[in-house]
């Protein structure tokens, strides 16, 4: 009987696809009006056939006749009243054929088919939304948790509604209500609750602290680490772990991936209180140690040398700790102290861990040590302490030491020695400026100069200004003292002290030194627009470009003065 | 002057600049080193954008200039003073001194190739049709604009509609929708705060002019661009302005426009009833019934956000013209590069089978069926159209960082904007008002 039976509808069966075929084909090739027929024709025969149906709405909706099938979906209903997707294509079709006042009446068939679902409702409401109507989307969802008995059903669709409308409290409750349903929806609550307006994100943590359960506090979270406020966030965030200890893991290392997209000082020490937080809950203690050492590198970077030492200290006290971790955490310590100008003690710890740690590691924290006396002053302790290193970059370091001292040959000879591959690209081109400032300057030896420069990688800046100031002062026109009154100029423009930089900087820019006073006359141009001085640094700049047409930086000076005079946006 | 009265002038002063024309009657000013600067336009130009703003504002001194077509790469000779050398240095345009007996040389040899001598006599007061909101990155000619250092005003449908464009001599248009559908973005970009902007500053704009809805207004300021065409002014159109205004103008009674912008629903016919002699370059045109498609029409060849129909990018290639018998033409080809890397836009070209047989094709992308910088006259005026949106951004999407032009000094793109700058200065006459 099923053998006959399948005989009889095949033809039916093949003809209906023959049918469906012909017709997507005029669909792409564009004769929607022919496609939007056979399809038609297909569904006279087969009044449930979705396929047909889906085409026919394809092909009447960009020629503007989607209300023709108004029969055709009645007649799919009738024939298929259980299938969701028929429902959904009506809704549609009602609502693109502008007859709201039907769209409930649909959506009631719908709901009475199938129970319990939420899907009538939002397909209505989105409907409404495509037309722009939010009052009857509002409408749409309200209905659909009276009819479901589920005060927080559609959740996720009032908060996005909400958020349409700047309502930024509902939508904070809502997303709280849908993540409660479902976690997965969290990184979207986050995602649309942080554009809030500023004066909107107090409104809304409120709101969230007033919701039960964890799910809020972890959007409150997320929302206060977007908002500039990690060490906040990660306070919320302790209060809100889990109970258990694998789980409050995971919550920190999720908080942790999320902090770590910023350097500033805040977000480092967010980093490294949230890995402070995860090494006391782990058991295992290499991965202990490694954290805290992740955390003690987090805090010397953030700035809170105190909490670097203290997790220093807990792993040195770890006996479980690795040693290549609690060599890490000597390196990292010796840095610290080094960092605090506490440099006697970071020679004792460096002779005391000498055999733990790694040779490049040793050197690398011995250069460290000796640029540290060198800066104290001991010049002679430094240039001891690398007596018996041959690398390139002792030798760099020792004409760092040499400068220090105003022996400027020593400085000389010994940088060429180094070479250009000594330290960091950056340290090399350093270097190769400050060979071109003291190049010109007359006399072998010149100590001001050298406690200039010594008071300048103290980072004592002002000092140093002044001291170069009054260096170039003391120098002859023709010997130096444009170079050395640029470089002045240039510290106190890295100072922000204006005034002080345009003083010097004018005096730089003589006539006599051509490729020093186009330099000159460049700062000035960058001083002051970076002041919003615009008149006077088109004034320096066109000056720039005018008197030294051969200098190599006149492209520079052409760019900022396209800056300054709004011809190109700023970059 | 009528355009043709121009064009017969502008070849004679051609003719009488080789002969020892106007310039040499010029008094360079007293700072002068040498009597005139030649800025080429060929590889050894150090900025082509900016070489244009020198010009210009030679014209705006009161000094005169010529454009050399197709020498060097339709160089500009300029007088030799203190003020012109002083400005090149700045903007590091090169140029060259030139002294009378080189000139006369080279004077003979433009007579002997396919080049001419264009005076230009008279800086062309510019407008930019924009939003007031629109920051001046927004689009290609303001920004070269700026970069070159010509000034230019902004105007919008207020100004248009209260007959402001009588007191300019060359109009840019760029990326607005003159259907008034706010470029189609309405459905994709729902939510957006700058689309919410875009429509409730339309919106004011019409109510506050008297109009129904946005498309109304639009409409009638495409009216007024076509009016101030007709009376002999220079209309440059870009990316999606060059399609939309045509189709503004071919639909004076027909609804075009979606139901979310006007409340009505596109007339499904609206491609058969359209009036296409009131368009300036297209005709034949179907329009894009489908609300959804963000495109307007098959005018456009490359459909950039339609996902079935987008064309790839390829290049263009710049027709050569007879200088001494097409110099409109001409002009606006001066470039140092024949073929151009292709850039997209709302609009990024237009298929040959809709242009109007008058219409000129100055560049198309050889064996495609489109041609992307087209040309034409009416009354009094003509209007160039250039697909695509920013000529060095080729992939340009709605919130991509500004082309810092500095970078690009160079572009061949960007020249031919410039060439349509200049063109204007060409022209001796008074607007009809």
């Amino acid at each position: 009987m099923g053998l006959i039976t399948g005989l009889l509808i095949a033809p039916g069966l093949v003809q209906a696809q023959d049918q469906l075929s012909r017709a997507f084909d005029l669909e792409r090739r564009g004769s929607y009006a022919q496609a939007a027929e056979v399809y038609r024709n297909v569904l006279k025969a087969r009044p449930g056939e979705l396929s047909a149906l889906l085409g026919l709405e394809r092909s009447l909706t960009p020629i503007n006749r989607v209300r023709e099938m108004l029969p055709a979906v009645q007649a799919a209903i009738i024939a298929n009243p259980s299938a969701a997707a028929i429902y959904a294509i009506g809704v549609r079709v009602y609502s693109a054929a502008e007859m709201p006042d039907s769209l409930p009446r649909l959506v009631d068939l719908w709901a009475r088919a199938m129970p319990g679902d939420e899907t009538p409702y939002r397909e209505w409401a989105a409907a409404a939304l495509q037309r722009r109507d939010r009052s009857t989307a509002r409408r749409a969802y309200q209905l659909g948790r009276e009819r479901l008995g589920k005060p927080d059903a559609l959740a996720a669709e009032i908060a996005q509604l909400a958020i349409t409308e700047a309502d930024w409290p509902t939508a904070a409750r809502e997303w709280s209500n849908a993540v409660r349903q479902l976690p997965g929806y969290r990184s979207s609550a986050t995602t649309t609750l942080s554009p809030a307006p500023e004066r909107a994100r107090g409104e809304i943590l409120k709101a969230l602290e007033k919701e039960p359960g964890p799910e809020a506090a972890r959007i409150a979270v997320d929302l206060r680490a977007r908002w500039g406020d990690p060490l906040g966030a990660f306070e919320a965030l302790t209060r809100a772990l889990p109970p258990n200890p694998p789980q409050q893991i995971d919550a920190l290392q999720a908080f942790l991936e999320q902090v770590r997209t910023e350097t500033t000082q805040p977000y480092l020490l967010a980093q490294a209180r949230t890995m402070e937080a995860m090494a006391d809950r782990w058991a295992n203690p290499p991965q202990r140690a490694r954290y805290r050492l992740d955390a003690a590198r987090a805090y010397v970077a953030g700035g809170d040398r105190t909490a670097a030492r203290r997790m220093l200290t807990r792993i040195a006290d770890d006996a479980a700790s690795a040693p290549a971790v609690a060599a890490g955490a000597t390196g990292t310590l010796i840095d610290l102290l080094v960092s605090e100008g506490k440099v006697e003690e970071a020679s004792a710890q460096l002779e005391q861990y000498r055999t733990t740690l790694a040779v490049d590691e040793y050197l690398r924290l011995r250069r460290a040590v000796a640029a540290r006396w060198a800066q104290s002053g001991d010049l002679a302790r430094a240039e001891q302490l690398l007596a018996a290193d041959s690398s390139v970059e002792a030798i760099a370091l020792l004409g760092r030491f040499r400068l220090y001292a105003g022996d400027l040959k020593g400085t000389s000879e010994l940088w060429r020695d180094a070479g250009p591959f000594a330290g960091s690209r950056e340290e090399a081109t350093e270097r190769s400026a400050l060979l071109a400032l003291i190049q010109p300057i007359g006399p072998d030896t010149v100590v001001a100069l050298g406690e200039a420069f010594r008071a300048l990688d103290r980072g004592d800046s002002a000092a140093a200004a002044k001291g170069f100031e009054q260096v170039a002062g003391s120098l002859p026109a023709d010997a130096g003292r444009p170079e050395v009154n640029l470089f002045a100029g240039r510290v106190y423009a890295a100072l922000g002290r204006a005034p002080d930089a345009e003083r010097t900087l004018r005096l730089a820019a003589t006539k006599e030194t051509p490729s020093t006073a186009a330099a000159a006359l460049l700062e000035l141009g960058r001083l002051f627009l970076a002041h919003e001085r615009k008149d006077d640094a088109k004034q320096v700049l066109e000056q720039m470009i005018l008197d030294y047409p051969a200098s190599a930086l006149v492209p520079q000076a052409r760019r900022l003065l396209d800056q300054a005079r709004n011809a190109v946006p700023e970059t | 002057m009528k355009r043709r009265d121009f064009l017969k002038q502008a070849g004679e002063a051609g003719m009488a600049g080789v002969a020892g024309g106007f310039l040499l009657r010029v008094v360079p000013p007293a700072r002068s080193t040498a009597a005139w600067l030649l800025i080429p336009m060929d590889d050894r130009q150090g900025d082509h954008l900016k070489a244009y703003g020198v010009t210009y504002r030679v014209l705006e001194r009161g000094g005169k200039a010529e454009w050399f077509l197709n020498y060097r790469g339709g160089a500009f000779l300029v007088p030799g003073d203190g003020g012109t050398s002083r400005d090149a240095s700045l903007a590091g345009v090169t140029s060259e001194p030139l002294s009378d007996g080189e000139l006369v040389n080279l004077r003979a040899q433009l007579q002997q190739g396919n080049m001419d001598a264009i005076p230009l006599e008279k800086p062309p007061k510019v407008a930019v049709y924009a939003p007031p909101n629109a920051s001046p990155w927004d689009d290609a000619v303001t920004m070269v604009l700026n970069y070159a250092g010509i000034k230019f005003e902004k105007i919008w449908d207020g100004e248009v509609v209260g007959k402001g464009l009588t007191k300019f001599d060359w109009l840019h248009l760029h990326h607005e929708d003159f259907t008034g559908q706010y470029s189609k973005f309405f459905l994709n970009y729902a939510g957006a705060p700058w689309l919410a902007d875009m429509v409730q500053r339309n919106q004011q704009m019409a109510t506050q002019l008297g109009f129904p809805n946005v498309p109304a207004d639009k409409r009638q300021v495409a009216r007024e661009i076509r009016a101030f065409v007709e009376r002999g002014g220079f209309l440059f159109a870009m990316c999606t302005a060059t399609e939309t205004l045509d189709l503004a103008l071919a639909s004076d009674n027909v609804d075009i426009a979606a139901s979310y912008a006007d409340g009505t629903p596109m007339d499904p016919e609206a491609s058969r009833k359209m009036d296409w002699t009131r368009a300036l370059a297209f005709q034949n045109a179907q329009l894009e019934l489908s609300p959804n498609v963000p495109s307007f029409s098959d005018i456009d060849g490359h459909q950039v956000n339609s996902i079935d129909r987008k064309q790839p990018l390829g290049a263009f290639k710049l027709f050569n013209f007879s200088a001494k018998i097409d110099p409109v033409p001409t002009m606006l080809v001066q470039c140092h590069r024949d073929v151009i890397p292709d850039f997209y836009g709302l609009t990024t070209s237009f298929t040959k089978h809709t242009l109007k047989p008058s219409v000129t094709i100055l560049a198309d992308e050889p064996g495609a069926a489109w041609a992307k910088y087209i040309h034409g006259e009416l009354g009094q005026g003509t209007w160039t159209f250039y697909g695509g949106h920013d000529p060095e951004d080729p992939q340009h999407q709605i919130g991509d960082p500004p082309t810092d032009l500095s970078l690009h000094p160079h572009s061949p793109g960007y020249r031919l904007i410039l060439n349509n700058v200049l063109f204007p200065a060409a022209k001796k006459r008074e607007l009809k008002t």
